[in-house]
């Protein structure tokens, strides 16, 4: 963490909020795994895992973040691992995809509760296209399978610190890069975006459409029915 | 005395205090009485002991303590005076026309007075009618001639007007078989129409009773049915009241839906109305940040933020701390707690049926838009489950109303 800033500097409530004002620092967080090949004999284990959360942009997360605790499935051996440095992951073998609870936690003294999230570790890729029904539906996206026939499954999510503590704010905007080398993600996230709110506007519409046919069909049948049932109420004075 | 008791009940004697002129000015009997019995007698069971000895360490009462002077005052207080004499005394009921005597007690002292009972013999006055009145007026009604209206007036000023023992009396060899309706008809009839002329003459109006025996006589009817319906008849009918309400609930359930769907199109409505007119501006705004590729620094207009959670008919995101403090941006995309487990189910499944992914980038624009979808999506489910009930209620009408036609032909 950089010693320019002192908590002390800014007071016991680290120089109060910021009114009005809304940081966002976007994270990507998931997991990459490989398989084996084969059952390992010891412990009956055939993945390799990592799990991860990332800064979605070349930052140092270290800055304002003090800690993130990843929670393992109980069966591991001290599944509570706390990583205070970067690269914020956590890597072991396994046979079972389960969730991961991801809790961050961050310097500003004001802040002691941690934003949490969970990550359903991805081994296994789902059947793939066109061969058997595809139980959990087309809209879980399939994870990206490399040539390293890595498997990987990976999200987009922002941490948005609303009125953040002045500490805070100074902590958000001075970030120093967290390598000097080019930082890239295996999903592109900027085209997935695009098109992921291109498919939602379109469906939208497509969904409206539907609804505006439907209503005018059960405008149609209930008419129908007053009708019948005007019918069958004159029938029944009449005897 | 108390000794040879304690012996029998087995209680420990206390060793019997010297006697000193001390002990004798000094000792009260309680504080004896304590310690003596505040141990426990061997072979007492501990919690009948503990009922004996609660709060003040007092033996227990040996004596019923309750005084009878309770919270009720005595009403009576008896054996103080002398009994006053009582007489067979002989008397008449002046409710009586034979001037029969009989005899009661009664005090010696009291004041012979009139017959207290006699007063509960209450008198009808039956007006009677003369040859002429009948036959201008009451001479009408065919079913009854004079000899018989006679009889009918004779039994009512015997049996007080009670009809049914009046029909019961009623000689019907001689007069006809008469119903206690036909009685009361006629009875009221000729009062009726002898009220009218007298009122007429004394010009004061008093209601005039009219008897509907033809109500009267359905109501009876009735009656009879009901208590003659058979075991079977009676399951039938309850059966058919259980099925009856069944139906009355479901209409209402489905009116009630109705309403509801209604209640939802109409929001969708507003919705609708509402994003034609921000959009423009958000759209700019959005497409601004796009550009930029990286949000650095999304400041998020506020008012944005509040219009579209208002709008959503659903509320997303729901419990997030929305003023302050940090929060994961996809929280907003959350499910309402009270949300449940078969619309959750149903929004999964329409989410499928379009390809959308279910756990999108959660960037600001993409989970407002993916609420506002979610949300239409919950209104097509609702839309389309009540279309297809309303169909099938549709079917049902259809198909009973060929029956109906079937049948008439």
């Amino acid at each position: 963490m950089s010693n320019l800033l002192k908590f002390s500097d800014f007071g016991p409530d680290s120089g109060g909020r910021m009114k009005g004002v809304v940081e966002v620092k976007p994270i990507v967080y998931g997991n990459v795994s490989r398989a084996f090949g084969k059952k390992r004999e010891e412990d009956g284990h055939t993945h390799q895992w990592t799990v991860y959360v990332k800064p979605y942009i070349n930052e140092d997360m270290q800055t304002y973040v003090k800690k993130i605790h990843f929670k393992l499935h109980e069966s591991y051996e001290n599944p509570n691992r706390i990583i205070t440095k970067p690269p914020y992951e956590v890597s072991e073998t396994g046979w079972g995809e389960f969730e991961v609870v991801i809790k961050i936690y961050f310097h500003d003294p004001t802040i002691y509760k941690p934003v949490t999230f969970y990550h359903i570790l991805k081994l296994f890729q789902p059947p793939s296209d066109g061969s058997a029904p595809n139980i959990e539906g087309p809209s879980t996206i399939p994870p990206i399978i490399d040539t390293k026939k890595r498997l990987v499954s990976e999200f987009y999510d922002e941490i948005v610190f609303y009125e953040p503590s002045q500490l805070m704010q100074q902590m958000l905007n001075t970030i120093q890069p967290v390598s000097s080398g080019s930082w890239t993600h295996d999903t592109d996230f900027e085209e997935k975006k695009v098109k992921t709110l291109e498919h939602i506007q379109d469906t939208r519409i497509k969904v409206k459409s539907e609804i505006a046919q439907l209503k005018e069909r059960l405008q149609q049948t209930r008419e129908k029915i007053s009708e019948y049932k005007e019918l069958m109420g004159t029938d029944k004075k009449q005897p | 005395m108390g000794d040879m008791f304690r012996e029998i009940l087995n209680i420990e004697q206390p060793p019997t205090p010297e006697l000193t002129k001390e002990s004798l000015m000094t000792k009260k009997k309680g504080a004896n009485e304590k310690t003596r019995m505040s141990r426990r007698p061997e072979g007492m069971h501990r919690e009948v002991f503990a009922l004996l000895y609660k709060d003040s360490k007092d033996a227990p009462p040996l004596l019923p303590t309750d005084s009878g002077l309770g919270y009720k005052q005595n009403k009576a207080r008896l054996g103080m005076k002398k009994v006053r004499k009582w007489e067979w005394t002989r008397f008449t009921n002046a409710a009586r026309s034979d001037g029969v005597q009989f005899c009661h007690w009664q005090r010696a002292s009291d004041e012979p007075k009139e017959y207290p009972f006699a007063k509960l013999n209450r008198q009808l006055s039956i007006p009677t009618y003369n040859l002429n009145e009948y036959n201008t007026h009451l001479r009408m009604n065919t079913k009854w001639n004079k000899s018989q209206t006679d009889y009918l007036f004779e039994l009512a000023q015997r049996f007080d007007t009670r009809f049914v023992t009046m029909t019961d009396r009623w000689d019907r060899d001689k007069y006809g078989i008469k119903t206690v309706e036909d009685l009361k008809e006629r009875y009221y009839e000729v009062i009726g129409t002898l009220q009218k002329i007298r009122q007429g003459a004394a010009n004061n109006e008093k209601k005039i009773y009219v008897f509907d025996a033809e109500h009267e006589r359905k109501r009876k009817e009735q009656l009879k049915k009901l208590f003659d319906r058979t075991q079977a008849q009676i399951e039938e009918e309850t059966m058919l009241q259980n099925e009856m309400r069944k139906i009355e609930a479901r209409k209402k359930e489905r009116e009630k839906k109705t309403q509801d769907l209604q209640k939802l199109i109409s929001q969708a409505d507003k919705q609708d109305e509402q994003a034609t007119l921000t959009t423009p501006q958000a759209r700019k705004q959005e497409k601004k940040l796009n550009r930029k590729k990286v949000p650095v620094q999304q400041k998020i207009n506020k008012a944005d933020v509040v219009t579209s959670m208002e709008t959503a008919a659903i509320r997303f995101g729901e419990g997030v701390n929305k003023g302050t403090g940090i929060a994961m941006r996809s929280q907003k995309m959350k499910l309402p707690a009270n949300f449940g487990q078969k619309r959750t189910k149903a929004l999964e499944q329409i989410l499928s049926e379009f390809k959308v992914d279910q756990n999108p980038p959660a960037t600001e624009e993409i989970c407002t838009a993916f609420n506002d979808l979610r949300s239409d999506m919950i209104l097509l489910h609702e839309i389309r489950s009540t279309l297809s009930s309303s169909e099938f209620e549709l079917e049902t009408l259809k198909q009973v109303a060929e029956i109906k036609q079937e049948i008439a032909d």
